[in-house]
Order: C-alpha cells, then structure tokens, then sequence
C-alpha cells in the first residue's frame, strides 16, 4: 500500500456536506411539496379535472415567470434533482457501476447544469 | 499499528441486494428517483412550452395526457408518496428535536410532516381548483 | 417439585445446517447438518454447545456469557446477523442455516477474525480525552467529572454497544468497501463527542468527515435492525453527518 493513497484516505471530505445539504433539502421537498405538485400539473391537468382557467397558458405564465414561480422551481426542481443525483451515485456504487470520482462529477454536475437551465427559464419569461 | 496489517475481503457482488426483502426495500427507496427525474424533465419542457407561446403550451398539455407519460407520473406521484414515508422517520432520528429538555416523540414529528403534505395539497387545490 | 412438571417441556426435534470451514483439512467450507433435540427455552448458542459436547467435537464457535452482554456468539442465521444467546430456535420453522459472520474473513468454522473491526473502532479514539485531567486525590480538583442525569442521557442510548459485529456484518456499505468505518466506530465517536465530559470532538472529527467516515453511510438501516442492544447506530452516524457538517462550516470560516 503506497503512502499516497493512505494519504488521500485520511484526506477530509470538505465538499460532502454540501451534497448532503442539498441532498436532504431536496428530500424534504420531494417528500412534502412532490406528491401535490405530481398530483396537479401531471395528473389532474392533462384529465381536465382541473377548472379550464386554472392553468390556461396566461395563468400558467403569470404564475411562473415571477418571484414566486422563481422560489418555487428552485424547491421543485433544483433541489430535488440535487436529491436524486445523490442517491443515483450512491446508487451507481451500489451495484459497482463506473467509478464514483466520475460518477460525482457527472451526477451532480448534471442536476446543476438542469437548475441553472430551469432558473433561466424563469428569469427568461420574468424579463420577456 | 499499520493501519493495512489486517486482511480486507473484496467489494459485494453487485447482486447482494436481491438477497433480502430489507435490502430490495432500501433499493426500491433508492430508485423512487427515476421516476422523479422523469417528472422533472416533464416539466423542464413545460417551461420550455410556456415560454414558447399559447400553442405549445396547450402541446405540452396534450403530451403530458398521452397514456405512456400520463402512467409514467403516476408511477412518480406513487414515488413521491413512498419516498415520504419513508423519509419521514428517518427525520427524527438525524435531527432529535428537543422542546424544554424534552425530546419530542417521534410519532409527533412524523405527523407533523405528513400534515405539512395535506397542507401543501389544500394551498394547491386553493390555487387551481377553482376559478 | 415433582418430576413430571418438568417433563411437560415441549421436546422435539430440529434440523441444523453449520456452514464448517476446516483450512487444515479443506480448503472449501462445506455444509453440515445436524439433528438436536430443542424445547422451547433452546438458544442458538444451546444448539450449538449441544453439537460440541455431545455430536461433533470439532466444531469451532465463540462464546462467553450467554446473556447479550459479551458480544462474542455472533452468526448469521439464515443470512441475518444474531446473537446466537439472544436467538431461540422456537422461533424458526424448517431448516435453520447457520453461518459465521458476513463481512469478515472466516479463520474456522464459525469464527471470524475481527482485526479490521477492532482497526476501526480505535481510529475514532472511543475513550474519554480530556485536556486537564484531574489528579487522583486531588483536594483542588474541579468538579471535572460530574455529570447530570440530563448530560447522561444525551449520550446514554449510543454508550449500550457490546462490540458484537453485528452491524458490519449487517451493513452493505461495509460489505462493498472495508475501509468504511462502519456503525459501531461512527456510533461510539458520537457517543463520545456527546459526553460532556470530553473534550476530543475535534479530533474525532478529522476521522468522521472522511469519505470512509460518515459520508460512506447511505442509511440502509439495516446495522439497526439487527442491533441486539437497541443502540441505533444509523441514527448515530446520521446524526454524526450534522456534526460533520458543522464541523465544515467552522473550519471554512476559521481556516
């Protein structure tokens, strides 16, 4: 056993709380904020169970592209992804698929890259 | 002491999961993000929809009825529901509230969040069940 | 007391599978059955004490006290982790598969060599550190080692481990990577960290908040359901995943 890897074993993970963080944020909201907002906009509305103006295109607009849809994409979709990257490279250990250095950066790499797209989207409609 | 004297075994097989209902559990609790992802990326393209005009809007709409998407979500909406009971005990037990030196039941605290998914249910159905 | 009242005992017979490993004469391990007769107050550990002394000698097996408080009779039976005292053959219906413990390299038998466990657990310094000690007989000593029955509960739960196994045998993550510490180390470093009477935490910390730390722990949960002693090592190590993450935030704003 070469001195360098007993070396990086001992090394402190300074950015895992950061995952875990968000990880466990984007637990909360999937477990609390999810299930209404599945029920709603991915069951409810394509049944048209939901009254017709609920989510017609201008209401579905106006409730979006502002402060509050900016705050709510970031609980509903960033953070939720930022859960599930986490759980995928654990995941991805678990039945000893890739490496997890790569698998890191890939997973966590993607959920922030969809955040900053789903954030670009809200300010795009807020300054359009 | 060498911290390397002992004898390590190999890693698992990356079968060892399918060898007890505890451990499929846990993996079905793991995967409860698949489906997630998918209903993310369902709305990743309705905003995409929304900002694009009233006609792909009403596109996305239809799409998100079509029998294969419309199941795939509820597959989700089960997801959710099943990583939230089972999320929600794990709760108390990383973070033991503690009221006046008390630690507050578990029970409470598991309660407590299964109120908060009714609550954000009621806060929907305010918004979007009537006009 | 008369004769018969002891002889209402339910005596019946039990089929027993031990998985033997004899490196001096086979270098595979092999399974062996058994036929004992049980009643209801049969423990694992009875079973087995029953096959050495009065069927097969050669069978190789740790125990001490018999009452879940050494940690020493751990097996799996049917693939779960026990405590062969604490386990009850009344309780299992069919064969009965007894195995050493998973996890761990098997040396004989049923007995497994738990170096790399004893490793871990010394890696945390599971003992009090104190930077004033106070002197025995000391007549200006400070009240150093008082502690309120509210201090002693805050760590009381974790303080039951018996240094049993069973929880690596349990954890999956160990499984896939022994370099993880696992749940009785991260659980007594809590423990520590939580006495008041320690002053340890930072060290203790710079072990917890690696990745084959806390970080390793994907609460399977499992290494609590198998605890014998009730300790609930998951929440310990997930509970020590807060403290890492405090112990982060300091070390970013204090450098």
């Amino acid at each position: 056993m070469s001195i360098s890897k007993h070396g990086a074993q001992h090394k402190q993970a300074f950015d895992e709380p950061l995952w875990w963080g968000l990880f466990s944020a984007g637990g909360v909201c999937f477990a609390v904020l999810l299930p209404a907002v599945i029920l709603f906009i991915a069951v409810l509305l394509p049944l048209g169970l939901l009254p017709a103006e609920a989510l017609s295109y201008e209401r579905a607009s106006a409730l979006l592209f502002s402060v509050p849809g900016f705050l709510f994409i970031g609980a509903v979709v960033c953070l939720p992804l930022f859960h599930a990257a986490h759980r995928l490279r654990h995941g991805l250990f678990d039945i000893s698929v890739g490496n997890d250095a790569t698998n890191k950066k890939l997973m966590y790499g993607g959920a922030a890259l969809l955040s900053l797209l789903a954030l670009g989207l809200v300010l795009a409609g807020m300054l359009g | 002491m060498d911290k390397s004297s002992s004898q390590r075994l190999p890693p698992l097989k990356r079968n060892w999961w399918l060898k007890h209902r505890f451990f499929k559990l846990y993996m079905l609790r793991e995967a409860t993000v698949l489906p997630l992802v998918f209903f993310t990326l369902c709305l990743l393209a309705g905003m995409v929809a929304l900002l694009q005009g009233a006609e792909s809007w009403q596109g996305w709409v239809a799409f998100m009825g079509s029998p294969i998407v419309l199941l795939l979500n509820l597959v989700a909406l089960a997801a959710s529901l099943f990583h939230a009971a089972t999320f929600f005990v794990l709760f108390p037990r990383v973070m033991p509230l503690r009221i006046a030196g008390h630690s507050l039941p578990d029970q409470v605290i598991v309660a407590g969040q299964w109120a908060g998914v009714v609550a954000v249910a009621l806060l929907f159905f305010w918004l979007l069940g009537r006009v | 007391m008369s004769t018969e009242q002891i002889t209402t005992k339910q005596i019946n017979t039990k089929h027993i599978s031990v998985k033997r490993y004899l490196p001096d004469s086979s270098a595979e391990p092999y399974w062996q059955a058994y036929d004992l007769p049980v009643d209801d107050s049969t423990s694992l550990l009875d079973a087995l004490n029953h096959i050495k002394e009065e069927l097969d000698s050669t069978l190789s097996y740790r125990w001490s006290c018999r009452m879940a408080i050494c940690g020493s009779c751990g097996v799996m039976v049917n693939g779960i982790p026990k405590l062969g005292c604490k386990t009850f053959l009344r309780d299992y219906e069919g064969d009965i598969r007894i195995e050493p413990l998973a996890h761990f390299p098997v040396q004989r038998d049923l007995v497994v060599d738990m170096e790399i466990f004893l490793e871990h657990l010394a890696a945390v310094k599971p003992y009090l550190i104190d930077d004033n000690p106070v002197k025995a007989f000391d007549p200006n000593a400070p009240e150093t080692y008082r502690q309120t029955p509210e201090q002693l509960e805050r760590y009381k739960q974790f303080a039951n481990c018996i240094n049993c196994g069973l929880c690596y045998s349990a954890c999956p993550q160990f499984g896939l990577n022994q370099e993880f510490l696992g749940p009785a180390a991260l659980t007594l470093a809590h423990r520590y960290n939580l006495d008041s009477r320690d002053h340890g935490k930072k060290q203790r910390m710079a072990e917890l908040n690696r990745h084959e730390g806390v970080w390793s722990c994907t609460f399977v949960g499992f290494c609590s359901k198998v605890c014998p002693k009730h300790v609930d090592p998951a929440a310990a190590v997930n509970q020590g995943k807060v403290e890492a993450a405090k112990h982060t935030l300091i070390a970013l704003f204090k450098g």
